[in-house]
């Protein structure tokens, strides 16, 4: 008989091999990165525009540009711009972030001719029609009442103002009423200044054979799509003075909260130790604010904490959403956990525990063609090289208790934290 | 293609391994043929609730996911209507952990009150997140009761209310684990870059000592044929207004199935279908509509949903929306219509079988339907839909005795 009561062995994981991308300067200087792994004949392609509401005047304007980019362009309407997509069975995503457009194409290889050749168009020359502007607009202004309706929009919206500021770009403090002001001059205007080859970067990864190289430079190496981007533009952040805030959404059941801070970067040499305190604090499964709060208490679904890096700032933050009457015991069992990691080491097992799991994410982070594009663009974006990921590697690996403790006392103090509660009363 | 090969232990667990090199992760599903539509008409929700006490400890294993974790493996589980799957993936060389584990549970689990107690609040708490403090959070709740009399589709797996949840004992869940939990019960699927002996030789030693169980009797009553038209009107606090109609629909393993899930397509898959075009774009009587199945095993739902844009009235919504549908049960779809799903479903196909471990969860649910060759052979009824099938299984379905309706408007406009 098998003795279920012993684990089998398990080999810890200390070096992962895995695939880079490859960098090539098409004629007009427009970088494209490669990664390789033909899995499938199936090609996924990101265009990364510096195109974000960093760049953006007034709200939505950098996200409805993108939007807009497939609805019509001078030679293709938008319902014949859909029409080859489906056709195809090709996808086509467009948005925009606190700093970049990305436009992201799926297709299979037999068929990248016809979507590139429409990509070309979408990219080079959209039209940015009126009607269709109309639409999006009615539909996006119902979303956003919808999301004003759920507590943890409304609890992220506020944090991000409390801790950048009203006029800072990361501060989601957008209304409705900004929906109005949208005209498709301001988002040519946009277009024209921010979508061209030289505020481009292009990641394509999947089956990158020769004929993908050829085709990203017919569609794409040429100098027609040359333009000068606008100046840069710098931003203050304006904290908020107060460090609690308080949201009433009468009738909530639940209540969200969100617990945090500023903090150091990817750039920052603790960067990679922090994401590893910040994981064991509310990471995984396992971590203290899940068996704490979810697996001991039942206070909530779920609750995380996170670092979000940003090009230009980061922050870490504590979420959940609670049953109301589990608010405020929930805010002093957070504290509590907070505490605890300043004013005791993290025990040995928990701490390998932490690792390992942290080396298994490393390694679902870079296995398959999709996964290993978003990692490179995880470093791209912030004009980081693969070094990050092994000082990371080398950091997960050697880091101790005493450090984390060490850490903790520097990042994670209770009276340094920002607080914004969403819920009934 | 996806090969794969199916092995039969003695205790009657069905193993299936599929290699897949390009990946140094192993993924190993186990879905458990058990899901709502299995549960007592007052005790809704225990399939779903157990999910939750399935990650409490098992007999040998005081805890699920800490050995799992320190074998750098992340897991999940999720319940439908239909059946329970568990899924994991770990390094392949610590995969031996993955079998210790989901055999150690299949065998008993730890039953413990207090994981229980805890369990049933997060399970109330999820229950507020995703429904009761939720915008439209009771619409499928609405919608099935409308659409299912006495079939247990007409529940949602969350559960009916939150007080079947909070009397759940002890008793009641040792009693749905041994009727329901058992490698009789259960399809173990293994995917990576590993060979059939490998992943044959973990599975007897960890998986063929479990004993076979007597399992609770499939007594699921069939839903009579409906033969008169539904509508409902319920107001509440919501921004938008909002139309759902139900149809019901032929059940998974029927051949008017895969004629079905084709209409959705063509009427509402992607930017260039019928409903979008015509109603979204052109004549923005909507400014959002759907129409989708809802895959189960068991005869389904055929469903539309949208938003008319401001100033659209929900009666004339609808009246828009019931022209679409009379269009396509008049006339045959056009040829570059179908074959543009046809190829959607084919590219669809492809992607899906990027990643090792969608193709587990795909061959483990397919083997819980009947079988888990159908991941190669389904597209095969796809391809055979022609023009007249569409019309005619449209025909079929999109009457008005077959059709639940649900004006779900916002408590504002009524004062207005």
């Amino acid at each position: 008989m098998i003795n279920r009561s012993i684990a089998p062995n398990v080999q810890p994981i200390r070096h992962i091999d895995y695939l880079q991308a490859e960098k090539e300067l098409l004629g007009n200087d427009l970088p494209v990165y490669y990664i390789d792994a033909p899995a499938q004949e199936v090609v996924k392609i990101d265009f990364i525009f510096e195109a974000g509401a960093w760049q953006q005047d007034e709200k939505f304007i950098a996200s409805f540009t993108s939007y807009m980019l497939q609805e019509g362009s001078e030679r293709y309407s938008s319902a014949e711009i859909a029409e080859i997509f489906d056709y195809y069975g090709a996808y086509i995503q467009a948005g925009a972030d606190q700093n970049f457009a990305t436009v992201s194409i799926i297709s299979l290889n037999k068929y990248l001719p016809e979507i590139l050749a429409v990509t070309e168009e979408i990219l080079k020359r959209p039209a940015f029609p009126q009607h269709e502007l109309n639409v999006l607009l009615e539909k996006h202004k119902q979303k956003f009442k919808l999301d004003n309706e759920k507590v943890k929009v409304l609890c992220q919206k506020k944090f991000t103002t409390v801790l950048f500021g009203e006029k800072h770009p990361y501060s989601i403090n957008n209304r409705i009423e900004d929906f109005e002001a949208i005209t498709s001059e301001k988002l040519v205007h946009f277009f024209k200044t921010y979508y061209h080859s030289g505020n481009c970067r292009v990641i394509v990864a999947g089956n990158a054979d020769r004929q993908v190289h050829l085709l990203i430079d017919k569609y794409f190496g040429g100098d027609d799509w040359r333009a000068v981007s606008g100046p840069v533009r710098n931003f203050t952040v304006v904290p908020s003075h107060e460090k609690y805030h308080k949201l009433i959404k009468p009738n909530s059941l639940q209540s969200a909260i969100r617990i945090g801070k500023p903090c150091v970067g990817k750039s920052h040499p603790d960067f990679p130790a922090l994401s590893v305190l910040v994981t064991l604090l509310g990471g995984y499964f396992g971590s203290r604010l899940m068996m704490n709060i979810r697996e001991e208490k039942g206070y909530t679904y779920g609750i995380g904490a996170y670092i979000f890096p940003l090009k230009e700032a980061a922050y870490l933050v504590i979420s959940t959403e609670v049953g109301s009457e589990y608010t405020e015991a929930t805010i002093i069992e957070i504290n509590r956990e907070l505490e605890r990691l300043q004013n005791e080491p993290v025990p040995a097992e928990e701490l390998e525990t932490v690792k390992s799991f942290l080396l298994g994410e490393f390694l679902r982070d870079f296995d398959g063609p999709f996964a290993l594009a978003t990692s490179f663009k995880a470093i791209n974006d912030f004009g980081l090289g693969y070094d990050f990921y092994e000082y990371y590697l080398e950091v997960l690996n050697r880091i101790t208790a005493e450090e984390l403790q060490k850490l903790a006392q520097t990042y994670l103090s209770p009276e340094d934290m920002y607080m914004v509660i969403a819920g009934a009363k | 293609m996806i090969n794969f090969e199916k092995y039969i232990l003695d205790n009657g667990l069905t193993v299936i391994v599929h290699q897949d090199k390009t990946t140094p992760m192993v993924a190993i599903d186990v879905c458990y043929k058990v899901g709502s539509r299995d549960e007592d008409p007052a005790r809704t929700g225990f399939a779903h609730l157990f999910e939750h006490l399935m990650f409490g400890g098992s007999k040998h294993i005081p805890s699920y996911d800490e050995p799992l974790q320190k074998a750098g493996g992340d897991n999940n589980a999720y319940t439908t209507n239909d059946l329970t799957n568990y899924y994991l993936t770990v390094p392949k060389v610590n995969m031996e952990t993955g079998f210790w584990l989901e055999s150690d549970r299949m065998l008993e689990l730890a039953f413990s009150q207090k994981s229980l107690d805890v369990q049933k609040n997060v399970v109330i708490e999820e229950f507020k997140q995703r429904n009761l403090n939720q915008p439209y959070g009771d619409v499928w709740a609405l919608i099935r009761g409308m659409a299912y009399q006495v079939h247990p589709y007409r529940w949602a797996t969350i559960g009916q209310e939150i007080s079947h949840i909070e009397n759940a004992t002890l008793s009641h869940v040792k009693d749905f684990f041994y009727h329901h939990y058992a490698p009789n019960n259960a399809v173990l699927v293994v995917t990576g870059d590993i060979t059939s002996a490998e992943v044959m030789k973990l599975a007897e030693k960890w998986f063929s000592t479990i004993p076979a169980r007597e399992l609770a009797p499939k007594n699921i009553p069939v839903e009579p044929p409906q033969t008169a038209y539904r509508e409902q009107t319920v107001y509440r606090d919501v921004p938008n207004d909002a139309l759902y109609m139900a149809f019901h629909m032929a059940d998974r393993l029927h051949p008017d199935y895969y004629a079905t899930d084709m209409i959705s397509d063509v009427l509402s898959n992607g930017n260039s279908s019928r409903l979008y075009q015509r109603l979204v774009q052109e004549k923005k009587i909507f400014t959002t509509l759907d129409a989708y199945i809802s895959g189960d095993y068991d005869p389904g739902l055929f469903i539309f949903s949208g938003n008319p844009s401001e100033g659209i009235d929900l009666e004339e919504a609808r009246a828009e929306l019931e022209n679409e549908i009379e269009l396509i049960k008049l006339a045959p779809v056009d040829a570059r219509e179908l074959e543009k799903v046809k190829n959607k479903f084919e590219a669809n196909l492809i992607y899906s079988e990027i990643s090792y471990q969608n193709k587990a969860q795909n061959l483990a649910t397919l083997e819980v339907l009947k079988d888990a060759a159908l991941i190669n052979t389904q597209m095969d009824g796809y391809r055979a839909v022609s023009a007249t099938d569409i019309q005619m299984v449209a025909s079929h379905i999109f009457v008005p005795e077959n059709c639940s309706v649900l004006y779900y408007r916002a408590k504002k406009q009524k004062h207005d």
